[in-house]
């Protein structure tokens, strides 16, 4: 069984450690699948349905083929087709050309005729959700309700002695991915090279092998660098797939990434969320009741699940009915946790209405109803907010915070708010990792993983290097390629659990390889031996031994290949978290400001803290996207999106940045766990929390626009509703 | 900037040029003969002799008058640093400098670009040795995805060498106009201040706490491009 080095004795695991790729990231010579040219390589454009939904008469690509610099043009939908001859959301791919020049590819999708017969559409939830509304979706428009229940909801609600009654609701948020989808295909032979934008090597082959209709075999997925992907590029994309047959029809390498516009339109989204909820807690403040009617769209024929009440409370009685609606846009994909940054804003607002109704201090009633520990009395591991509220509460200041509406004079409000998460990404046991040692010294890990922008090479070459007893540099992690073992895609915050137990137990096999090579000549047993600083050496006299480089000649022609699979006991699952937030809210213009996040987070054994540290950060600043600034519209006429760009598709820049306080809770005795999603759960809930407690007015709705809250404060002033 | 008389020493072709400020007029004075007689009509849309200085060394292209500085120089002259991420000016991805101001290259055409010094993200490092912005990039984890970074690289070497001591306000305002979706603001933020702190006793010239010193347009106003933006997108 392997295990990690006892933690006095680790050089590399643990330390803030620089990436690797750094230096080729800064200078630009990272080459990304947008940067790759290949000789002889044409520009592939798609065409896509500028209808929200529509049957396809016909497509005539002939001008198209004939226009200057084409050398290739398809049709991609077959108006004989019956229900596939039908686009369901804006930009669905129509037709695409290949043509030698980018410019000359957009010319000659220009010059496709298509033949719509337009459709009626539907472009939001209230439209699908009308009774009279037209059946646009074969399935229907609103799925019928699926049901979760614990307890008996109807007891708890009589029971309950204060109730808090509301709807609440998330918006559609786009990925935004930097580096659009897309890739480039070159087909040698039967043979396909595809360097692709993805978040999963090993699963972008299989699709692409089964869209093409060629052996798994045949196929070989590159991705050295990818320009983020937050779970919209786990799927096989079927603009690569379009590529690899322009490529094939045109004989020659295609690029094919997508515009600005139509990434926001077909690469998914994160659906939106309303839940309905009835919540109540007894007289003393014990959480007892949780009853949710639940729904929302992710787009054209895609679920938007997310589960409430979000488990880190208790209530001994809840009940969910959910109903998923259709309608006419692009369908949702995974996008970092999904669902929970929803069902956090949800439960974690009505949470504060409950303290509000009882008057107590929210982080009050948080800590008494927290779920309960184990059987063993403790709260488990990964379960750790009643440690975690504290500390966070501690660094933010909570003892001053004020109840809910500051009542400082002046347009100018402050407010506190806070929000937990629980998250669950565990190791892939199918993981796969080679390691190699050349007789010269060299050290290389193969292992099929890609680095999403999270650090995943520098943290494989960290423990190999680790293993060997070398420095960082010394050893290669070769990632990002379908030639290489298996590992998952990067989703579900798995990458780590996956990728680092199953490295160093093909990094401990080739270096016990490499003892046993080496035992002999010192007369020891190979069990004997260690790596250390560039030596192997006896572990009980360290004098005795050999450099690194003069172990590795022992080996005289033969190189160690080493297969590891992975293994239990080196990582763990799951991780839990608190953030705490502090804005100010101009309640004239309705801007807010937030002023500090504070995030204590389980990081389980930290392998990287530097780039451990940056994921917090990271997820921290998306969720301030997610609650201030994101929000895919749509025209409600027209279905078609009103800001597919990132201009008035607003990202938190650098003058939106808070201070951030990030704690890592480190707890090596859990070994590695995964991070890339927990840290963007509880943000736009405690921001939201925040606001109300800086302008005494409920904010049920994200994002917290400016005007959302002048309307909000507008509709107190009128006698409102609450 | 202060317009030099004829008579002054230091007066270039060059500096009349930028004191002009006219693209179309670079154009036709220092493009290739062949613009000479487009020059009273249209040009293009057919390719055009455009000869552009990137990063010191002077390429002669074939490009129609409609191929943006960014995908001339992506495409043509194959150096990919700079990214194309929102292709119309408002990430910062693709941003360059020339003549020593930033500029967004998605947003101008090469065309308009000839008779400028254009630098790119690859020309920062000298040898093998990182400049000291990238450097810095690297050791505060100023990157994630890495794919908004040379972006973030070039608006950091721009302002450093405007203004080699920027106060952290004046160093979050030149950075206003770059987005990074991993969220690397934090540690970006710190790496463009840290030359500043490593290169403080080389005794360039001071710029007083609160002027935006060699400010570009946006840094004078005062206000970050996207709060700009931001405001009147609220204000409808």
């Amino acid at each position: 069984m392997a295990s990690w080095p006892p933690v006095s004795d680790r050089a590399l695991i643990g330390k803030s450690i620089k990436r690797l790729d750094g230096p080729a990231k800064t200078q630009g010579t990272a080459k990304y699948a947008y940067d790759v040219s290949r000789p002889g390589m044409l520009y592939g454009r798609l065409l896509g349905s500028p209808h929200p939904h529509a049957r396809i008469r016909s497509i005539d690509i002939s001008a198209a083929q004939k226009a200057p610099g084409v050398r290739a043009a398809l049709a991609l939908i077959d108006p004989a087709a019956g229900e596939a001859a039908k686009v369901r959301y804006q930009g669905e791919e129509v037709a695409a050309v290949a043509a030698v020049t980018e410019e000359a590819a957009e010319d000659a999708v220009r010059l496709i005729k298509v033949d719509y017969e337009v459709l009626p559409h539907l472009a939001t939830i209230e439209q699908s959700m009308r009774p009279e509304a037209p059946v646009v979706f074969p399935k229907g428009n609103v799925t019928p309700a699926s049901e979760r229940t614990e307890g008996n909801v109807d007891e708890g609600l009589a029971k309950a002695a204060h109730i808090v009654e509301g709807v609440y609701s998330t918006q559609v948020q786009t990925h935004t991915s930097l580096e659009t989808h897309g890739g480039v295909c070159e087909w040698t032979g039967d043979k396909l090279t595809a360097w692709v934008s993805t978040q999963a090597v090993h699963s972008a082959r299989d699709g692409i092998a089964k869209a093409l209709g060629v052996p798994q075999a045949d196929v070989r997925v590159l991705a050295d660098y990818m320009g983020g992907g937050f779970g919209s590029k786990l799927g096989f994309d079927r603009q690569v797939v379009v590529c690899a047959r322009l490529a094939k029809a045109a004989g020659a390498a295609v690029k094919l990434m997508l515009s600005r516009k139509e990434e926001h339109l077909v690469t998914g989204n994160r659906p939106s969320a309303f839940a309905r909820v009835k919540a109540g807690t007894d007289a003393s403040g014990k959480l007892v009741v949780f009853d949710a009617e639940t729904w929302g769209t992710g787009g054209a024929g895609q679920g938007a699940g997310f589960s409430v009440p979000y488990p880190v409370y208790f209530f001994p009685n809840w009940r969910q009915r959910h109903r998923d609606v259709y309608i006419n846009a692009g369908p949702q994909r995974a996008f970092r946790a999904p669902g929970h940054p929803q069902a956090s804003f949800v439960t974690e607002t009505v949470m504060d209405e409950l303290a509000d109704r009882l008057r107590i201090d929210p982080l009050e009633l948080r800590m008494r109803n927290l779920r309960p520990p184990d059987a063993s009395g403790a709260d488990p591991a990964n379960r750790q907010w009643r440690k975690y509220f504290p500390m966070a509460a501690e660094k933010i200041g909570w003892s001053k915070r004020h109840p809910t509406g500051d009542a400082t004079p002046g347009p100018l409000k402050r407010g506190l708010g806070c929000a937990a998460n629980i998250w669950a990404g565990a190791g892939n046991p199918k993981t796969l990792a080679s390691c190699e040692i050349l007789p010269d010294g060299s050290v290389t890990m193969r292992i099929g993983t890609q680095d999403i922008g999270t650090g995943t090479r520098t943290l494989v070459a960290m423990i190999t290097a680790e293993t060997m007893g070398l420095p960082l540099e010394s050893v290669q992690a070769a990632i990002g390629d379908t030639n290489h073992p298996f590992a998952p895609g990067s989703g579900g915050s798995v990458t780590v659990g996956s990728v680092s137990p199953t490295v160093r137990v093909a990094a401990e096999g080739a270096r016990n390889a490499l003892f046993a090579k080496v035992a002999p000549a010192l007369g020891v047993e190979p069990t004997a031996l260690q790596a250390k600083a560039g030596r192997v050496s006896v572990t009980a006299e360290p004098a005795k031994g050999m450099s690194w480089r003069d172990a590795c000649k022992l080996l005289g022609t033969e190189p160690i290949n080493f297969q590891g699979n992975w293994e239990k006991g080196l990582s763990d699952v799951g991780t839990s978290g608190v953030q705490f937030a502090d804005v100010e809210v101009d309640i004239e213009t309705g801007i807010t400001r937030v002023k500090k996040i504070v995030c204590v987070q389980d990081a389980g054994m930290i392998v990287d803290r530097l780039t451990a540290e940056s994921q917090c950060i990271g997820g921290i600043i998306m969720g301030l996207g997610f609650a201030l600034y994101e929000h895919r519209i749509l025209d409600r006429n027209t279905a078609q999106m009103v800001n597919p760009n990132m201009e008035f598709y607003l990202l938190p820049g650098m003058s939106d940045i808070p201070e951030i306080d990030v704690t890592l809770v480190d707890q090596p005795e859990r070994g590695v766990v995964g991070l890339g999603e927990p840290p963007t759960i509880s943000t736009a809930a405690a921001v939201a929390n925040a606001v109300t407690n800086a302008i005494g007015v409920r904010v049920r709705s994200l994002p917290v626009t400016p005007q959302a809250i002048l309307s909000a404060l507008e509709q107190e002033r009128a006698g409102g509703t609450l | 900037m202060p317009s030099k008389k004829k008579s002054e020493p230091g007066f270039s072709r060059r500096t009349f040029l930028k004191t002009v400020g006219a693209g179309g007029v670079a154009a036709g004075v220092i493009g290739p003969p062949a613009t000479a007689e487009a020059q009273a009509g249209a040009l293009g849309p057919g390719p055009v002799p455009v000869q552009l200085n990137v990063n010191g060394r002077v390429h002669k292209l074939e490009l129609e008058p409609r191929v943006t500085l960014l995908d001339a120089i992506r495409n043509r002259l194959n150096l990919t640093g700079v990214k194309r991420v929102c292709d119309r000016g408002s990430c910062g991805a693709c941003t360059m400098i020339a003549d020593g101001r930033t500029i967004y290259s998605c947003s101008v055409l090469a065309i308009d670009m000839q008779g400028k010094a254009i630098r790119t993200v690859e020309s920062f490092t000298s040898g093998t040795v990182l400049h000291p912005v990238q450097q810095a990039f690297c050791e505060k984890d100023g990157l994630m995805c890495g794919f908004c970074t040379p972006g973030f690289v070039t608006s950091a070497v721009a302002l450093l060498e405007r203004n080699p001591k920027p106060t952290p306000e004046q160093a979050r305002k030149a950075l206003d106009g770059n987005i990074c979706r991993c969220g690397t603001y934090v540690r970006v933020l710190e790496a463009a201040l840290a030359p500043r702190a490593a290169s403080g006793a080389r005794g360039q010239r001071e710029v007083p706490e609160g002027s935006a010193g060699g400010a570009t347009e946006r840094e004078r106003a005062g206000v970050g491009p996207r709060e700009q933006l931001r405001e009147a997108v609220r204000r409808g």
